[in-house]
């Protein structure tokens, strides 16, 4: 499942501010991530975590340094084309579910999918299809306030997989859940990027998502220190509602308790 | 508490900025409006009575027979009534007295002569010859009128003797001696002298004795003269002007009722002095026609007023609850903290208490500067009623009493908690409640304006005054119902699209309920600019439409005095136009008077030229020009010429023993249409040729009738005094009558010969002949007239240039026809002065020109002289002359009587000082709707862009660029604005249609004739619209284009 690096990153800085109060969000950054694999991204609250999130998903442009997704130099890209890399390539889950509130479940899944200009029959078979994966079929039509939070937060996985992007970037995606259902979340996770092939940089700072990921990167400071972390089989195997297939088999019967 | 407000009110300043803004435009508005119903109320009340004319203010006092020695007292006593009913204005009075007709025994025939004292008289005289007369004089200096002078061959220095008074009186005469000889300028009074200015009536009828004496008069003297000259007065006339250039308004109403008390005071005064006194004047009724006018007025404007406030509450409800949602959180944290609902209470009520006092503080002076700004605008400016910046009580206390009540309102959402669940239905269903209350209320309010008129007649009409903000603010309501299903049904439509633009958007539009202050306010600040733009321009053409029909045409000459001959051409080369003389004048319909002071009216005019000369709509279709051909007779009529200086005569003889006599009178028309009648001495029937009076004064006149009135001679034929007969004659005398008009060699048309009524048996077989001669035209009338019966008895032969009329087609006003139940068709008898008049009714119109309201009958001018010209009736009533599309509206110079244009009556109606502040405060409405929607908007944008800024980030986060972000967020906010302007904007339009015709009200505060038309101008709303759309789309897509842009990847990590 792993392959060459699809994100590349060649040392970046980012600083807010200037003079004696600037920050340094980020300092001379350098890594890659293999295509195909779940990357977790630690650190302490203002360690640079959502920073370097921003940066390489487009949504934020580094002082220095090179950004390479998919060979493409998203420091090189206008508003447009950023707004097309994320689009196409990468897709976002964010802490806050960033859901759409007038929008229901499966309208939510389907925006990228209607940005994208896909024919009404196919999208809905899609919208479907990512709900059924997310187990959340059955609440299609509720809307976000409807939904619990790890419920949530599993639209907006399914959203962020509509596009079929190369890259997943998740900020946090368990910050607003409890423990059962961030490793329920993380489990997910975890499933689509086997089962969908896609490439997940997810940031936490929970150590107990850590073994859910292919490869840790800590982030300190602005700078980076490996962390080389190995998946725990029987951690995920453990977890109640993960089945064999990286799927998960439950979580649509009621709603989360977050 | 206070700490905390004074830490939030630094924190968030532009949001009580923004309050603030808003909250100050309310009470500017009531401030304004405070200041229009006070200061220039009071100050219009005074420029209307500045701009009255005389004949509207002016207080006159009639007394008639003062015996010699009552004649200076009455007068001095009469003056001092007067001087001090008008106090405390000051006022000039001028006399004029006539005594009572003297024989005058060097006329060489019965006749009588009479004296008269005017004041002021080198205003109301031009001297001909010699000087005006002083005072003082032995014997006393009198001028008389060149008429006078030419009848009695007076000249200059010649002493004249009156002889005593025809009453018993041991008076034996006055002794007059002739300084001067004058002649009467028109419109000065001359109407009432006893002989009308004429100096001259050879029939004249002083009531003792059966047959008409000659009467000459007056010599005029120094009213001193007469008054101290052993005459006895048969009238004195005594009118007061009063100087209302600078009146108070207070001092004017101490007049009105001093005025209306003068009468008795008069009576009082004068005790038996005299034997009937009287004090007319319309300045009571001018003065509280002006207050009922400014009670139309006040009505308006206060209605104004009222829908500014509830624009203001509800913009201001809208900001209230923007500023809680935004506050929702401190709140929370507030009571985490252990902060009461009490405390939180009470620091809503400091902040908006500092905001009323603010506003208030505001609105105050800025009222001031937009009331001294409104009232310079062109409008009020030309009504004269541009005044500067002031300040007085009733503005502050409205100004404070709206603060107060716009802070409550703003206070209530913030002491709210979140609604949800149960306390959500409750609103919601307390929502329903109150769109119903509103419903029902409009309702009301509409039905008690259809039923009541006239209006409830208390100085401040509640019904009139809410009804229009009812029916918004419900109308309103009702379509925000409306609008949201109308959304879904879009977002339904929209979800079919394959983008995500187009969907979002309809989805926000439609799934964001919360928008309804937003809504509210949008929808009710469109229909109150559509409506203010709508009720201005229907009553701009109501007013337009009443002055129409109140003048009748483009421009009425009433005159002061019967026309002569050929003043048609006269009015005709100085105005220009299409001139026709017109009669108006009260007539009874059989039996039927009319109401008090309210007679049914007759209007006559040449119809033939209806299209030019009538003015007033018209329903069902019709045009004058058709009602007009319904009214005329089928042909003009064509008389016999009398070139002006044509010597006319007259050869009469009677078969018989015995003596006949005839006093001829002609009917000559002038090239306007206008009759007037000539009138001959008595002839005798003696073969012999007599020649008429001096008749053919003008130039272009036709004889179109001839009527001879044979008596019997039974003394001094030509005297007037009679001497009964012993014996009564009998039998009949064949009389055949000639009538030679010299210089003319055409016969006109056939003529027709009647015996006129009341006693047409008297005449036999009357008949009459054209024939040309080489010396002219000669008509030759021929009857045989019945000796029996009283020798004064009717036997009066009329030959016309036309045919009997039969009954006369008249058109009816609808007031007319509902009183005596008349309808196409039916036929009535009509009296015009002594005269019966048959007439059929041909037409039913709204109104009749110039009778607005009115039971009013309209005939052709023609046809309506031509029937009482066959009834032996020359004298065809003439009031005024019309003029359509005059070429210049100024006919002063010709000094005939009032001059009332169309034009003038309209600037009148629209532009006076009582009216003007309407039209202007609706210029002040729509502006202000404009600015609280648009401030509403980009407040309620604002709002809801910043509390959305997280979710503008997320959609930039799924990959939308910011100008798709952008269109999303134009295309959800323009899709609910255009649905809810559309919704206003019919709002708008219903009431213009619906309330707008029953809030128009005439001067007098009646329903306006002819009914209101309710006016829709599309340019000036489809402008308005445009503008409004325009002014939104800019100020949301400014907010959104900020807010989109702010909007950054740092709101992803906002919860």
């Amino acid at each position: 499942m792993n392959g060459g690096p699809l994100v590349s990153v060649r040392g970046v800085h980012r600083r807010f501010g200037s003079g004696a109060t600037a920050v340094h969000a980020l300092r001379d950054v350098t890594f890659e991530l293999a295509a195909g694999t779940m990357t977790a991204l630690v650190g302490r609250s203002g360690s640079g975590k959502t920073t370097l999130l921003n940066i390489i998903g487009g949504l934020d442009r580094p002082d220095s340094g090179t950004v390479l997704v998919d060979g493409t130099d998203v420091t090189a890209l206008d508003e447009d084309g950023l707004s097309l890399l994320r689009r196409e390539k990468v897709s976002y889950v964010f802490q806050t579910f960033g859901l759409i509130p007038v929008l229901s479940a499966a309208e939510n899944v389907g925006a990228p999918l209607r940005l994208a200009r896909v024919p009404p029959v196919e999208r809905e078979r899609r919208v479907a299809l990512l709900l059924d994966l997310v187990g959340l079929a059955a609440h299609a039509e509720q809307l976000p306030a409807e939904l619990s939070g790890g419920q949530q937060q599993r639209v907006a996985i399914a959203r962020a997989l509509a596009a079929s992007p190369r890259l997943l970037i998740a900020d946090e995606p368990t910050g607003q859940l409890d423990a059962e259902t961030g490793l329920s979340v993380m489990a997910l996770l975890r499933g689509v990027v086997e089962s969908e092939g896609v490439t997940a940089f997810v940031s936490t700072h929970d150590p107990t998502m850590l073994a859910l990921a292919d490869r840790v990167i800590r982030i300190n400071d602005g700078q980076l220190h490996e962390h080389p972390g190995l998946r725990s089989d029987r951690q995920l195997d453990e977890h109640p509602g993960m089945r064999s297939d990286g799927r998960l088999d439950g979580g649509s019967h009621g709603r989360d308790d977050s | 508490m206070l700490r905390l407000v004074a830490r939030r009110a630094r924190a968030q300043w532009p949001l009580l900025a923004a309050l603030l803004a808003v909250a100050v435009v309310g009470p500017t508005l009531l401030g304004t409006c405070a200041l229009l119903l006070t200061r220039t109320a009071e100050q219009a009340l005074e420029t209307a009575a500045s701009r009255a004319t005389s004949d509207q203010i002016d207080v006159t006092a009639y007394t008639v027979t003062i015996r010699d020695e009552h004649a200076r007292s009455v007068a001095d006593d009469t003056r001092a009534v007067l001087t001090s009913a008008l106090a405390p204005f000051a006022t000039t009075t001028a006399a004029r007295a006539s005594s009572v007709m003297r024989s005058l025994p060097s006329a060489g025939v019965p006749a009588v002569a009479y004296l008269s004292g005017v004041e002021d008289l080198p205003a109301r005289t031009q001297v001909a010859a010699g000087r005006l007369p002083r005072a003082g004089a032995v014997p006393a200096e009198a001028v008389v009128l060149e008429s006078t002078a030419r009848q009695l061959g007076l000249t200059v220095g010649r002493r004249v003797r009156l002889g005593r008074e025809l009453a018993d009186d041991p008076d034996q005469g006055v002794e007059v001696s002739v300084v001067g000889v004058v002649r009467p300028l028109p419109g000065t009074g001359w109407d009432r002298d006893p002989l009308a200015a004429a100096g001259y009536d050879p029939a004249y009828h002083d009531g003792r004795s059966a047959q008409p004496v000659h009467a000459y008069g007056p010599f005029i003297v120094d009213l001193a003269d007469l008054l101290g000259g052993g005459s006895t007065l048969d009238r004195l006339e005594i009118g007061a002007h009063p100087d209302l250039s600078a009146p108070a308004a207070r001092d004017l109403d101490t007049v009105t009722l001093a005025v209306l008390g003068a009468d008795r005071r008069l009576g009082q005064t004068l005790g038996d002095r005299v034997r009937i006194q009287r004090v007319a004047s319309r300045l009571p009724s001018t003065l509280l026609a002006a207050h009922e006018q400014q009670r139309v007025t006040t009505a308006a404007v206060l209605a104004v007023a009222a829908i500014g406030l509830v624009l203001t509450a509800t913009a201001l409800a809208l900001a209230g609850r923007l500023s809680a949602g935004v506050r929702n959180d401190e709140a929370a944290l507030l009571s985490a903290l252990g902060v009461g609902r009490g405390q939180l209470a009470g620091a809503a009520l400091v902040e908006a208490g500092a905001l009323a006092v603010l506003a208030g503080a505001v609105a105050i002076p800025a009222s001031s500067a937009l009331h001294a700004g409104l009232t310079r605008l062109p409008l009020m400016a030309g009504a004269g009623l541009a005044t500067p910046s002031g300040v007085n009580a009733v503005q502050v206390l409205s100004v404070a009493g709206g603060a107060l009540a716009l802070a409550a309102v703003l206070v209530v959402p913030s002491l709210r908690t979140s609604s949800g669940g149960l306390r959500g239905r409750r609103e919601l269903l307390a929502r329903s409640g109150a769109d119903l209350l509103l419903v029902a209320l409009a309702a009301v309010g509409w039905w008690q304006l259809r039923d009541q008129p006239a209006g409830s007649g208390s100085p401040i009409d509640a019904v009139r005054v809410l009804a229009p903000a009812l029916l918004l603010i419900a109308g309103s309501a009702v379509a925000l119902r409306l609008v949201w299903p109308a959304l879904r049904l879009v977002e339904l439509l929209a979800g079919r699209a394959r983008g995500l633009m187009v969907p979002l958007a309809a989805f926000e539009a439609a799934r964001r309920p919360q928008a309804v202050a937003a809504g509210l306010l949008i929808g009710l600040g469109c229909a109150a600019a559509t409506y203010g733009i709508g009720f201005d321009a229907t009553w701009q053409r109501s007013q337009q439409d009443q002055a129409d029909v109140s003048v009748g045409t483009d421009l009425a000459l009433t005159l002061t005095a019967p026309p002569g001959a050929g003043q048609g051409n006269v009015v005709g080369a100085a105005i220009g136009g299409e001139v026709s003389p017109a009669t108006d004048r009260g007539i009874a319909v059989g039996q039927w008077l009319g109401g008090a002071g309210d007679p049914p009216r007759l209007i006559a005019v040449d119809t033939t030229r209806a299209e030019a000369l009538l003015r007033g709509r018209l329903n069902g279709g019709r045009t004058w020009s058709a009602v007009g051909a319904g009214l005329a007779p089928p042909t003009r009529a064509a008389g016999v010429p009398v070139p002006a200086g044509a010597a006319l005569s007259l050869t009469g003889k009677a078969t018989g023993t015995t003596p006949l006599t005839v006093t001829p009178r002609l009917l000559l028309q002038d090239a306007t249409g206008l009759r007037t009648p000539c009138t001959g001495e008595p002839i005798p029937l003696d073969g012999e040729a007599h020649p008429l009076p001096d008749c053919a004064t003008a130039e272009g006149l036709q004889l179109v009738a001839v009527s001879l009135p044979f008596a019997i001679a039974t003394g001094n034929v030509g005297t007037g005094h009679s001497d009964p007969l012993a014996e009564p004659p009998a039998g009949d005398s064949r009389v055949a009558v000639t009538l030679t008009v010299t210089g003319t060699g055409s016969a006109a048309s056939p003529w027709t010969a009647t015996s006129a009524g009341p006693a047409p048996g008297q005449l036999g077989n009357p008949a009459v002949a054209l024939t040309s001669t080489s010396a002219g035209t000669e008509l030759r009338m021929t009857t045989t007239v019945a000796l029996k019966g009283r020798p004064d008895a009717a036997r009066n032969l009329v030959a016309t240039a036309f045919p009997a009329p039969g009954p006369v087609p008249v058109a009816v006003s609808a007031r007319f026809a509902d009183e005596v139940g008349a309808r196409r068709g039916s036929r009535l008898d009509l009296t015009v002065g002594l005269t019966p008049v048959q007439v059929s009714v041909a037409e039913v119109l709204p109104a009749v020109p110039s009778a607005p309201g009115a039971a009013a009958v309209l005939a052709d001018f023609d046809a309506l002289s031509r029937a009482l010209a066959v009834s032996g009736d020359f004298d065809v009533p003439v009031d005024a002359w019309w003029v359509g599309h005059p070429a210049t509206g100024d006919a002063a110079d010709l000094r005939l009587g009032s001059v009332t244009t169309r034009a003038s009556e309209t600037a009148r109606l629209t532009g006076g000082p009582l009216q003007a502040g309407l039209p202007a405060v609706l210029r002040l409405l729509v502006p202000a709707a404009v600015l609280l929607m648009i401030a509403g908007v980009v407040l309620h944008v604002t709002f809801d862009l910043r509390a959305r800024a997280v979710e503008v980030a997320r959609l930039r986060g799924l990959g939308m660029t910011r100008r798709e972000i952008r269109t999303v967020l134009l295309g959800q906010h323009v899709g609910i604005l255009l649905p809810l302007l559309a919704a206003g904007a019919v709002i708008g339009a219903l009431a213009t249609r619906v309330v707008a015709p029953l809030l128009v009200r005439s001067d007098t505060g009646a329903a306006p004739v002819p009914e209101v038309v309710p006016v829709w101008p599309w340019a000036a709303e489809a402008a308005l619209l445009t503008g409004l759309l325009a002014g939104c789309a800019l100020a949301v897509s400014a907010v959104v284009v900020v807010q989109a842009r702010l909007a950054d990847a740092a709101y992803l990590r906002v919860a």
